[in-house]
């Protein structure tokens, strides 16, 4: 069977089964994980239909990314070693042993995996094959077996001097701010800021970092809603990430990384966490904040689409219907689609804007992923896989719908889809955020701007 | 060969069916004691109890369910059906609960118990054909999983076989033997096999969204347990 390579950080061949089992068995002792893995041993019924719902399995036809199959590689070492059974029927008859192979096929089989959990609705057993490859992938993560692509990442948010994954310097942050600040007046007149270190603000604002490098009209369109809805913002410089990695591979590092987020709104004396268009990103800080930071009294997160949509509601957001006149179609990230948490908002703001907008089939609850989630879009080595089977069936999807511009509002969904565009012919497509299509339907007179005539600025150019 | 019946359906059934029942007690005690322990020590203790319910009715009653693997799992929910109401509303049955215990309830006509029968049989062999037939599921079932069905089916075809022909007395008792057998069987079973969803099923929503819910603690103390804490990332 072909492997994909992951690049792994260094680590001691030997002993890797016994310290899996070591870490297995730490991980099952302080965590949650022992009651759901014997349920699920119990009641797994190896009915194969989440194969027909897997969009990985779908394109591959490999038996190695039938959801069940890959949380039976888990089941098996639980079976064998942490329960009575198991332990019994070793006894008896050579069983199963956990091996060096057997971990490197469980690393390639959880690393194929999107975690897009799109699975748990075909499975009538309700087994939430998400949940096991988090577990799965954590595991592997305590015996150094993980994507360096995401550790290089994680050791620059928790150990480096940026403190966050792109490795972006306070300087530069502001640096690019500044500029963005010009952009706005420049070409739309609008003297929208990026507060920075305001204490006592209502929101303090964590985008995906890489947007600061990627994405300049996805954050204008932000800064611009925030000062036109007389929002109350700000970046703060003590940390300013919303990755979250540990969401992909460890719950320790998930559980620091939330709680650095926690800790600048303590120091900001500020009140909600507001997270920019990033699907993992929201979704760690919204169901993970309350588990690591307090509970009930864990601040409250918000994602800026909510924000807009409300405010868009309220008629402090007042956009012009129908500035967006090519087709537009909307992505749906697993993270915060999954959960039915943010499904309608964007998509209401979409239909105020947009002449002509489409959905894909199937979408919201149950969309397809971009192929490049639960952090593997960051792993570069395996792009032909991520566009050529992972992400084909979206390239399909968004072939069908024949749209200009194809909103998602998510910084690994975005990288993934342009990537997918490329490597499956659809040069034609532009892979927007959200907030890119706001900025250009604001309506600025409605604020007393007199718009940029942008006609003319184009001739000078 | 009457010894033999009198023994499947005296001694034999008592010790199986207690088996199962106190195997059942032990599953559903370890669950709900689990998820409760889970409950205690997670860090976010809100649980979206509306939806969990609905999604457990909903795979309770899975008719909305039925758009993957459509024949595979029309079989399994016809499967389920007959299984269910077939030993339980059957006359003969009734009455055997009436001379042991004294308890009784309405019966199913008999042309439909036949019918109920038949199709379970037939259920059976489609869920083995759906099983053995997909190259996805053959591939990741285990012994259980292929045998479970034929044994399942045995006290239905014996049942049907014992009910319909005719036969002289020592035949029909060992074809009742056989039956009452494959039903203790089964009953023996149920704890030790998935079939253990019989009271686990209302469960696994709640457990799978109570799996979520991770103690505020647990990547400190795992990290701590495996002596990391000051190991770089």
């Amino acid at each position: 069977m072909r492997k994909y390579p992951y690049y792994v950080e260094p680590y001691e061949e030997t002993e890797r089964p016994r310290k899996f089992l070591e870490a297995f068995a730490a991980i099952l002792k302080h965590s949650n994980y022992g009651f759901v893995l014997d349920t699920y041993t119990r009641t797994s019924t190896k009915c194969a239909r989440c194969a027909g719902i897997c969009q990985v399995f779908d394109q591959s036809g490999d038996p190695r990314d039938v959801p069940c199959y890959r949380s039976e590689l888990l089941f098996r070492v639980y079976r064998r070693y942490f329960t009575l059974g198991g332990m019994v029927r070793s006894r008896l008859h050579n069983g199963f042993m956990l091996t060096d192979d057997y971990i490197d096929e469980m690393a390639e089989a959880v690393y194929r995996c999107t975690a897009c959990r799109r699975c748990k609705f075909a499975c009538p057993m309700g087994v939430d094959h998400g949940l096991m490859t988090h577990l799965a992938r954590w595991i592997l993560a305590e015996i150094g077996v993980v994507p360096k692509a995401l550790v290089v990442a994680t050791r620059e948010q928790l150990q480096g001097k940026t403190g966050n994954t792109s490795a972006i310097p306070v300087v530069a942050l502001k640096d690019t701010c500044e500029f963005l600040e010009e952009e706005l007046i420049e070409n739309y007149n609008l003297p929208a800021k990026f507060p920075m270190d305001v204490e006592g603000a209502e929101h303090v604002f964590f985008p995906a970092v890489s947007d600061y490098l990627l994405e300049p009209d996805t954050l204008m369109g932000n800064a611009a809603v925030m000062h036109l809805t007389g929002g109350s913002w700000t970046i703060g410089t003590g940390y300013y990430d919303g990755i979250n990695y540990g969401l992909f591979y460890s719950d320790a590092l998930l559980c620091r990384i939330v709680s650095k987020e926690a800790a600048e709104l303590k120091r900001l004396k500020a009140k909600k966490i507001l997270i920019g268009e990033c699907g993992h990103a929201s979704r760690s800080a919204k169901a993970f904040i309350p588990t690591f930071c307090g509970g009930k009294n864990a601040p409250p997160v918000i994602n800026i689409m909510e924000y807009s949509h409300k405010a868009l509601l309220d008629g402090r957001l007042k956009v012009k219907a129908g500035a967006i006149s090519e087709r537009v179609t909307y992505h749906d990230p697993c993270n915060i689609a999954r959960s039915k948490w943010i499904i309608n908002q964007p998509r209401e703001i979409l239909e105020a804007i947009c002449k002509d907008f489409v959905d894909m089939v199937p979408s919201g609850q149950m969309n397809i992923c971009c192929g490049g989630g639960g952090g593997t879009v960051s792993i570069d080595e395996i792009r032909a896989f991520r566009t050529g089977i992972g992400g084909r069936k979206k390239a399909e999807q968004l072939k069908a719908t024949g749209a200009k511009y194809i909103v998602a509002p998510c910084a690994n969904c975005k990288k993934q889809l342009r990537e997918v565009c490329e490597d499956n012919g659809l040069h034609d497509m532009e892979v927007v955020g959200l907030h890119d299509l706001v900025l250009k339907a604001l309506d600025l007179e409605a604020y007393g701007i007199t718009p940029v005539d942008k006609t003319g600025k184009e001739g000078e150019e | 060969m009457e010894q033999w019946l009198e023994w499947a359906r005296g001694p034999a059934f008592k010790f199986a069916f207690v088996l199962m029942v106190l195997g059942l007690i032990r599953h559903l005690v370890l669950t709900v004691a689990g998820i409760v322990q889970a409950l205690y020590r997670a860090g976010d203790k809100k649980i979206p109890y509306k939806m969990v319910f609905h999604s457990t009715l909903l795979w309770l009653f899975p008719f909305k369910k039925l758009n993957n693997r459509p024949w595979y799992s029309i079989a399994s929910v016809v499967f389920h059906v007959g299984l269910i109401l077939t030993p339980i509303f059957l006359l003969p049955h009734i009455e055997l609960w009436k001379r042991g215990l004294g308890i009784s309830w309405p019966s199913i006509p008999h042309l439909l118990a036949d019918i109920l029968t038949l199709i379970t049989i037939a259920a059976a062999i489609g869920l083995l054909a759906g099983r053995l037939g997909n190259r996805e599921s053959r591939r990741i079932s285990r012994a259980q999983d292929i045998l479970l069905p034929v044994i399942i089916a045995i006290p239905f075809v014996t049942g049907f076989l014992a009910m319909h022909s005719v036969w002289d007395p020592t035949a029909y008792n060992a074809v009742m033997f056989i039956h009452v057998m494959g039903a203790n069987v089964i009953f023996a079973l149920i704890p030790f096999t998935k079939l253990g969803h019989i009271v686990l099923l209302p469960t696994t929503q709640l457990v799978s969204e109570v799996g979520w819910h991770f103690p505020a603690e647990s990547g400190r103390d795992v990290t701590i347990a495996l002596k990391k804490e000051n190991v770089p990332i």
